[in-house]
This record gives C-alpha cells, structure tokens and sequence, in this order.
C-alpha cells in the first residue's frame, strides 16, 4: 500500500500536494470542492495590502459630491481593513469548520507593521500556518540590496514573535545571491520556503503601442527555475521546501519530489483544468510509486537533490560548458 | 413624567423604585436598560428594568447604593422626578422555547433576572433559578423568582440564608443532575466571569449582561466597549446581553476600574456633604 | 450705499483682524471664547470693504445662501439689527455658523477680493457672528414671520444643526414641527461635540429659543424607533419625518492595547466635557485627565480634543497625525490657535500599539515614522510606514479622533430604509427624500462626517422638497 504522507511545516499531509493561493481559494465552496479532490492542505488566497488601499481609493470615488468631507474619509482605510480582515478571518473559521485538511492563511505585505498584531488573530481563527508572501519588488529604486535582503529577516522576526503556529515564506528568485539567501533565510523563524512566486508580466502591444500585462498563468515550462533551485538547496537548507509556479503535471510532481521538495503547490492548473487535476496527479504519482517499487515519499525524495559536498557554482559552471560547449 | 411612584427598601443598601414613565412601559422587552440623570449637575448612568407595567404606565427599577449617582437616585422621595429618563435602550433578550433554561442572578442582578425568567417559563421553558448574594439582606425578589421558576436555589457566601457557597455552586449541582440547553447570568462582573468558565466546561450556551461603564448608553461614545470574539462591541447598542464564552471579562473587568478613583473621590466629597 | 464711498477707497481697506485672546490665558479656561469678536467700528469698517457686487458670486459659495451684501449693507449703514433678521432668512443658527463655518472654502473663497483683487477677502464669517452676537446682546430678539399654521404635523429625529435648520423652515411653511432628541440637551454636535472656547453653548441655547419662540416644539429623552417606534408616531398624525441623526459612532484603529484605560473616542472626551460640564468640579461626571495627552488624527475634531486637554491640565498635548501638516483637514485657524496654545504636533507619525500599567491605565505607546509615497484616490500622497524607525512615547492620555460613522440606530428600526454600506441614508441629492417617501435625511446621517453647515443645507433643502411632497399629497 503505498503511502503519499508528508510532514510540511510540522503539519501532517496525506500528500504533498497543495492548492496554492489564488483566487480559487477564496470561497468555502472550492475549499470544499479542493478537498474532495484529494488535495493534502489548501493556502487560501492572500490578503494584500495593497487591496485595501485601492478598495479605499475606489469607494472614495463612489461616495459622490461630498464637499468637506475629508475628515471623515481621512482614517477611512482602517474601517476598510477591518471589514477585509473581519471577512477573512471568518472565511478561516469556516474552513477550519468544515475541512479536516490543514488550511494555510497567506499574508502578501509590503510592510511588517500592521500584519504583526493580524497574525495574532489568523492563529487564534485556527489558521494551522501562515504563508508569508513578500512583495518586495526589486524595482524599487531607492533600496539597496542589503536594506531589501534585511526587511526580509526583520519581517519574519517580528511575525514570528506573535504567533506559535508556523510560517512559511514565498520568495522570487531576484536575488544576486539566491543561494545564500535561500540557505540563511531557511535558518530564519521560518519552518518552509516556497520557491518561488510568480510575479507580474507585462508585455507590448505594439498595434495599440500600450504596455499590457501577459502570463497571468504560468507556462508548462516555467516549473524550471524552481526545480534547480530545489535540486541544489534541498540538501543545505534547515527547513521544508514547496515547489511553486508551473506544476502542471504529475510528471512535474514527481520532478520536484526527486530533486527534494517536500511539497508542491498548483494554481495554474486549476485554473485550466478544473480540481480534478489533484485526483489526477495524485493517481498517477501513486501508480508511478508503484510501479518503481517505492512504499513512501520519503523513498525516494531528494533522490536527485545534489550533494552536499558538491560545490554548487562549479557544479553548474561545468555543466554550462558541458551543454553550451558540446551544443553544435 | 418620571415621577417616583413608590419606593421600597430590600435592604439599607437595595431599594426599589416605580417610575411613573408610560412610552417606556409600552416599548419596553426584557433585557432593556434605561439611562437616567438626577439633577442638572448629575452622571448620566444605566440601570436595568426590573419590569414593567404597561397599564399603570410605570417601570420598575432596582437600584443597588455603590456612590454618588445611585445614592442621588435613592434619596429620592416619593412625589419627586427623576431630572432625565431615557429608553428603552439595548438589545431585548432573545427568548426562545429550547427546554430547561438555567438563569443566574447575583445580587441586584436577580432584578433583571426577574422579567428574563417570567418570559422564559412564559415561553414554555422549565426554568431553573439559582440566585446569590453575599448574605441575606442583599437577596432580592425571592418570592417573584419563585413565582415563575420550577426550582431556585438560593445561595449565601455566609451561609446567612439559603445554602452557602458561590452562585457557581449551586449552578454546578443543577448541571450535573439535569440537562440544560442554555444558561442567562446577571450580576457583578466577576461572578459573571466564573460562572461563564463554569458553563463552558459543559458545553452550555450562556448569555451574560454586561454592566460596563456608559456615559451615553445610544452608541455614541464607545465607553461601553467590550471585546466579544476578538471583536470590538458596544454594550449599549450591540449588547448588553452577549454570548458569555466570547466576552474577554478580564479586559471588562479591567475597564470597570477605569474610574475608580475618580469615583472615590466624589463619594467621598458627596458624604460630606450630607 | 454704493456711492456712499468710492470702491477704489474700499478696496484699500486692510481686512480686519480678529481679536484673540491671548494664547496664556486661554488656556486655562475652557469656556472662554479664542476669538473675541468684532468691536462695532470694526465690524462698520470691515463692512465698508464689500462691494455690494452686481452678481454676487459670494452667495454661490454659501450652502445656505444667505444673502451676503445685504446683510454687510445693513451693518455699514449701522442697521445691525437688520442684519441680523437678513441672517434668519435663511440661517436659523447665524451665531453659529459665524464662528464653526469653514468660510475660507465656501463664501470667503468666492469674494471679489479674492478672486479678481488677489487680496484677502471680506471677513464675511466675523460678520455674521458680529450681527447675530449684536442681536443676542440687545435683548431684541427678530422673530422671522411664520405662515398661518396648516395643523401638519411633521418630526425629526434629532436636535443637531441640520435637523434645527429643517425645523426652522418647516415651522415657517405653517407646519407643526416637533424635534425629537435622544439625549437630555438639544442641540447635538452643536452641544456635545464642539468646545465652550469655539462655540459657547449659552450662544446655541439663545438660537434654540429663538426657534422656540417660532414654534417648535424639543422632546428631550426621546429615542425615535426605540420610545416609540415610527409606526406609533405616524398613528400620531405625523405625516413627514426629517432624519438627522448625525454620525455619532465613533471609529477606532483596532490596533493592540486600544481598550485600556484612559484611551478615549473623541466623542466619550468631548462629550463629558462639552455636554457634562466634566472640566467644572461641581459636576458628578468626571473625565480623566493626563499629564503627557496624545490626540491621534488631523480634523477639527481632533484639534478640538487636544485643546480640550491643554485647558484641563495637560503637560504636553500632542497631535499625531500620519501624513504632513499640510495635508490635515483641520481649519487652518483651529491648527494655528492650537499652535499658539502649545500644542505640540507629531506629523507623519503613526500607533501601532498601546501599553498600561499593572492596573491597566494607558502609561506608553509605540508609534512609527511614515514617509509620503505615491497619490492616493483622494490626490493626497499615501502614507507609508517606514521600516525599522519605531519609536515609545510616554502618554497617559489618549483620545483616538480619526473619524465617526453614521448612528445605526434609525436605520435598524427601519429596514426598508436604503442605507449604503457604511450605514448612511442613501437619499436623492436634490430633493433629500429617502427610499421612503415620507422620510428625508440630511447631515451626517447621509455624508457620514461633513459641516454643520453643509448639514443646515441639507435640512434646508429637505423643508423645502417635504413641503412640496405634503402639499401635492393633500391636494390629491
């Protein structure tokens, strides 16, 4: 009988797969509907924010000739917030409700100061983890590497220091030195690092000559950056790894969880293809257990993760002239 | 209006008052509290109503002297008017017919107590009353409790009446021989408090009405706050009556001291003065 | 009048200034007045400076539209008094508005001096506090004419200013106006919310009483949907109903510690100040008082409290503001009083939390510094918290005034009421009619926290359009 059971984050999955933060994960319906699936744990869909800012900025434009008026409207985002935060925590106490799959609350902030005190009252709603999406952008041109690198760990310090539940965090890969990072920040208050978020695209339009935005789901061949970074952190860092943007197959699944994530996380494919996607993967990552003679995942996870002893830049050096070199 | 129809003492310290006042008597639901104001100087403050009498036009209230304003109210004479009277404010009690009902009233918390178990039993309820005091001249209404209670256990810290022990004592010796489907508690907030842990340890539904501090009692000023789920509410307006498992009593209790020593400070100044 | 004095001459008139009392005195008194008042000479010669424009753009900028050169006319002639009866024509609180109104933004804004000259504009508010002070103290109180009464009778729930203004044209119409009032005084925000040193309530009884003397009727201690519902007034005979019951919910951050002890909404602060007399010893109700007061927000509410907590004793009184000075939506007077007063201002400075003794009584706070980032919705810059730069303030004060809401009450007793989703009355902006046909809103009910005279507009207008609405029913 082959058994899918992982540990990810202190919790225990029935599998590594995990509905990742979207849209999707925003009603107590799908959340109901992802569990039927099978999937091992869901992350509901962030609270940003940004989103209460421009639900201020929008609802002052809705509320029509008010001359005089801007003592009222001054404070009026943290009437906003509180409706926001009030309607997420009651969709985390829904979900702890009627799921018995852990439920993940996600936090996308640009600033440690309000979201310290909402972590607090995430985990006393029941959330069994929180993932920390920091939207750090590296266009912002007055910080330097070494101030961005810092909010980071000062971040993940003052949440850790609220709350007893665990916490993950969801990083972009744009770092000059992604390895370090990734290996320091694993020795951080975080229990998981899911590599990586999926940032926004744009594009031209060069009939209308506008800048518009593409690639709001991900590619089949975008599961790559993070695969390779999975594969040469797994066996250095001190905490899980999730495997996120472009798992669309069992195929890719099984990539991860050779090359040593613990988890995987989907949204894309959700979004194609509909929650049966989970059933799918999880079948199909049962029978190719099976067929390859493993019991549980911890047979073979990591089987490819590079070693510890191998030295990573050299490593990857070589094999760039290797391909590059050899390619006619 | 608001004149003083009659007046009764249940002790030096407890007194009973009729108001002549007949708009409140009509609108008026168990569970509703008033604001009243003696003279142009006077505190605005809350009592409960005790009952009413929508005939006679009046209202029934009980007030307990703890300082200036409730010693202002009572050393009103028959004849005499309350300066201010406002209601009925709050939430009315939710009756419903559920079964077998436990309400709890600690001291002059048994007045409005009182109209919650006539209308409970009304409804069809078997009703059980404990109430409590720290001895026998601060228990209340004994007779009417009765009247539409199946059974009330009276308790005494001193052991001067009744059977001695907390409120909790004799809640707990109900809830283990019979079972209860929901649970009302009046009274100070600390008994509140205990009683409320007590009733959760078995599961039982229970309503608490909080006695905060109000200087408006209309949802003005937010000096009734309470924390109820995580959630900021309002006494006045949202309660007083709230799911006791939820209330953070200990931050109410903390805010009732909010004005203790301006408080004895003026009853100080106000004995002198008599 | 008008050639009386060459216009060239008028405009080389400096505008006058009014006098104040000086900062150190006021402050130790609550109800002493800051700004004392035009002498006659002055009033006469301010007066001069109008220019009785052949299209008077600055009655445009009134949202009552009163009558503006007319009644500075009356004051240059020395026919004060009749100044004053102009004023009621369209004004029922002329005393009122002349010391709370925002005139920099509304009439004053539209003066020819400021709009063709470049110079400072006719002082168009001292004025009219001028007039209606003038009347007060004279003991020769103008009743404005009524019609012959026509037995309608019609309610409105609450006393505040625009409820008073609808009142106040209503029981002109002929109807029989009675206003009901939830608390033991009248006047609402005119009482309880704005200071005895901006606007004394002995001023606001004396406008009540003129209203009196009109006819209508103050039911104090009465709570409309709760005392009697409005199913029972309407079994009454009242036919029509004005809601205005203000925005009198307050607002708070709902960040960490804000339930102890000592950390007030402006409203509780104010109001046992303003309405319980708290700051006098021979009143019961008592306010706490601090040596180190912090007052967070940047309106004239807010400036309104830190004063307030100069006059009662404070050591240091401090504004916290999370964006720049510049940016608050105070009256440029309240800051600059305030200022001169001592109080001390901390912008773009945001709490984050709240701390207390062992017996829980607010003792610090934590707050952080905010840099201005890019234009919100409202074209102002966004504040943003900038990292790492926490800092502790010892306070034992604070009143928290970033804003109220409108009172739920009213519309919990009607629910077919349309309400937006923040509890305002949604209402036809012309007519101020509700979804109900026989209840009309204005004030803060319906712009959630705007002016008491924007407010007086909005009964005005309301009078006017329910008149109309009872008249075509009757004559159905």
């Amino acid at each position: 009988m082959t058994n899918l059971n992982v540990k990810y984050l202190g919790l225990d999955l029935k599998n590594p797969i995990i509905a990742g933060s979207s849209g999707l994960t925003n009603s107590i319906e799908n959340l109901k509907a992802i569990e039927a699936a099978g999937a091992g744990a869901v992350v509901l869909k962030s609270i940003f924010e940004e989103e209460i800012y421009l639900e201020f900025a929008h609802e002052f434009s809705k509320l029509g000739p008010m001359d005089n008026n801007l003592e009222f409207l001054d404070y009026y985002d943290y009437q906003i917030k509180k409706d926001n935060l009030k309607r997420y925590l009651t969709l985390i106490k829904e979900a702890k409700k009627e799921l018995s799959i852990p439920v993940i609350a996600s936090i996308n902030c640009v600033s440690s100061q309000e979201w310290g005190f909402f972590a607090k009252k995430v985990e006393d709603a029941g959330a069994d983890a929180i993932e920390l999406n920091m939207f750090i952008l590296p266009s912002n041109l007055s910080q330097t590497s070494q101030d961005n690198e810092r909010m980071y760990f000062d971040i993940v310090s003052r949440i850790a220091s609220k709350v007893n539940i665990p916490l993950s965090l969801k990083i972009s890969s744009y770092f000059s030195s992604l390895g370090s990072i990734i290996r320091d920040l694993s020795f951080s208050e975080v229990k998981g690092l899911v590599l990586f978020n999926k940032y926004y695209s744009p594009d031209v339009d060069i009939e209308h000559q506008k800048i518009i935005s593409s690639d709001v789901l991900s590619h089949d061949s975008d599961y790559k950056l993070s695969l390779r970074w999975i594969g040469m952190m797994a066996n250095r860092v001190n905490s899980d790894l999730s495997a996120s943007t472009g798992v669309h197959d069992w195929q890719t699944v099984v990539k991860m969880l050779l090359v040593g994530a613990t988890t995987v996380q989907v949204v894309s494919a959700l979004y194609r293809d509909g929650f049966p996607v989970i059933t799918d993967m999880i079948q199909n990552l049962e029978r190719w257990m099976d067929s390859n003679n493993y019991t549980s995942i911890a047979d073979f996870r990591g089987k490819l993760s590079l070693d510890n002893s191998t030295n990573l830049a050299e490593f990857e050096r070589v094999q760039f002239m290797r391909n590059f070199g050899e390619y006619k | 209006m608001n004149k003083i129809i009659a007046k009764e003492y249940f002790s030096d310290k407890v007194v009973k008052l009729v108001v002549e006042n007949p708009l409140i008597a009509k609108s008026r639901k168990p569970g509703n509290f008033v604001m009243l104001r003696i003279g142009e100087e006077g505190e605005r403050f809350p009592l409960t109503i005790a009952g009413a009498d929508p005939v006679q036009g009046t209202i029934t209230l009980v007030v307990q002297i703890m300082g200036v304003s409730s010693s202002k109210l009572v050393a009103l004479e028959v004849g005499e008017s309350i300066t201010d009277l406002v209601g009925p404010l709050g939430k009315p009690t939710h009756i419903v017919k559920i079964g077998t009902v436990l309400a709890c009233g600690g001291g002059v918390g048994v007045a409005p107590l009182l109209p919650i178990v006539e209308a409970f039993k009304k409804a069809g309820n078997r009703v059980l009353t404990v109430i409590a005091a720290r001895n026998k001249d601060l228990i209340i209404l004994e007779d009417e409790i009765r009247k539409w209670s199946d059974e009330v256990i009276v308790m005494t810290d001193d052991g001067s009446y009744g059977r001695q022990g907390l409120i909790t004592a004799g809640m707990e010796e109900i809830i283990q021989r019979e079972k209860v489907d929901e649970c009302i508690v009046i009274g100070p907030a600390v008994m509140m408090k205990f009683a409320s842990i007590l009733t959760k340890k078995y599961n039982i539904p229970t309503q608490a009405s909080l006695n905060s501090i109000m200087v408006d009692g209309t949802g003005m000023c937010g000096a009734c706050r309470v924390t109820v789920d995580g959630k900021t509410r309002f006494t006045c307006v949202d309660g007083p009556e709230f799911d006791a498992h939820l209330v953070d009593f200990d931050e109410m209790l903390m805010r009732l001291g909010g004005y203790t020593q301006e408080e004895k400070k003026a009853t100080e100044i106000y004995s002198q003065k008599l | 009048m008008r050639s009386k004095t060459k216009n060239k001459d008028r405009t080389l008139i400096p505008r006058v200034k009014m006098p104040e009392l000086a900062p150190e005195i006021r402050v130790k008194h609550q109800d002493r007045e800051v700004n004392m008042g035009l002498a006659p000479e002055q009033a006469q010669t301010e007066a001069t400076r109008c220019m009785d424009c052949a299209n008077p753009t600055c009655i445009e900028g009134c949202p009552v539209s009163i009558n503006i050169p007319k009644f500075i006319k009356y004051i240059e002639k020395g026919e004060v008094l009749n100044a004053a009866a102009t004023l009621k024509e369209t004004n029922a609180l002329p005393a009122v508005c002349g010391r709370v109104c925002p005139q920099e933004k509304q009439c004053e804004a539209r003066c020819f001096y400021v709009d063709k000259l470049g110079k400072d504009a006719v002082a168009i508010g001292h004025l009219e506090r001028f007039a209606a002070d003038f009347e007060r103290n004279s003991g020769v109180a103008n009743i404005p004419e009524t019609a012959k009464p026509n037995g309608i009778k019609v309610a409105t729930v609450g006393s505040g200013p625009s409820s008073l203004s609808f009142a106040g044209d209503m029981v002109k119409y002929g109807y029989d106006v009675t206003v009901f009032e939830a608390l033991h005084e009248i006047g609402g925000v005119l009482k309880y919310g704005i200071p005895e040193f901006r606007l004394p309530n002995s001023v606001v009884d004396f406008e009540l009483e003129n209203l009196r003397k009109m006819g209508v009727k103050f039911q104090t201690n009465f709570i409309v949907g709760r005392t009697a519902s409005f199913d029972d007034l309407k079994e009454e005979g009242y036919k029509g109903f004005f809601i205005g019951s203000g925005a009198g919910l307050p607002r708070f951050m709902e960040i960490p510690g804000e339930n102890y002890n000592g950390i007030l909404s402006s409203n509780e602060y104010l109001t046992r100040v303003n309405l319980m007399g708290a700051s006098t010893s021979n009143t019961d109700t008592p306010v706490l008082k601090g040596k180190n007061v912090a007052v967070i927000g940047g309106g004239n509410t807010a400036m309104d409290s830190v004063r307030t907590a100069l006059r009662l004793g404070a050591e240091r009184a401090i504004i916290i503001y999370r964006r720049s000075e510049a940016e608050m939506p105070a009256r440029i007077e309240e800051v600059k009083h305030a200022k001169e007063e001592g109080v001390e201002f901390m912008t773009l400075c945001n709490p984050l939390e709240y701390f207390a003794d062992e017996k829980g009584r607010v003792n610090r706070m934590r707050l952080n510094r905010m840099g201005l980032g890019e234009p919100d919705a409202s074209g102002r810059r966004r504040p943003m918290p900038i990292e790492g730069s926490e800092f502790e303030l010892d306070v034992n004060l604070v009143v928290v005034a970033v804003g109220v809401s409108p009172n739920p009450l009213v519309p919990s007793c009607l629910p077919d009421l349309k309400v937006t989703k923040w509890g305002t009355i949604v209402v036809d902006e012309d007519k101020m009619q509700s979804s109900m046909p026989d209840m009309f809103a204005g004030g803060d009910i319906v712009r959630g926290g705007a002016t008491v005279i924007l407010a007086m507009g909005d009964g005005r207008k309301a009078a006017e359009n329910m008149h109309q609405f009872l008249q075509n029913k009757s004559n159905i």
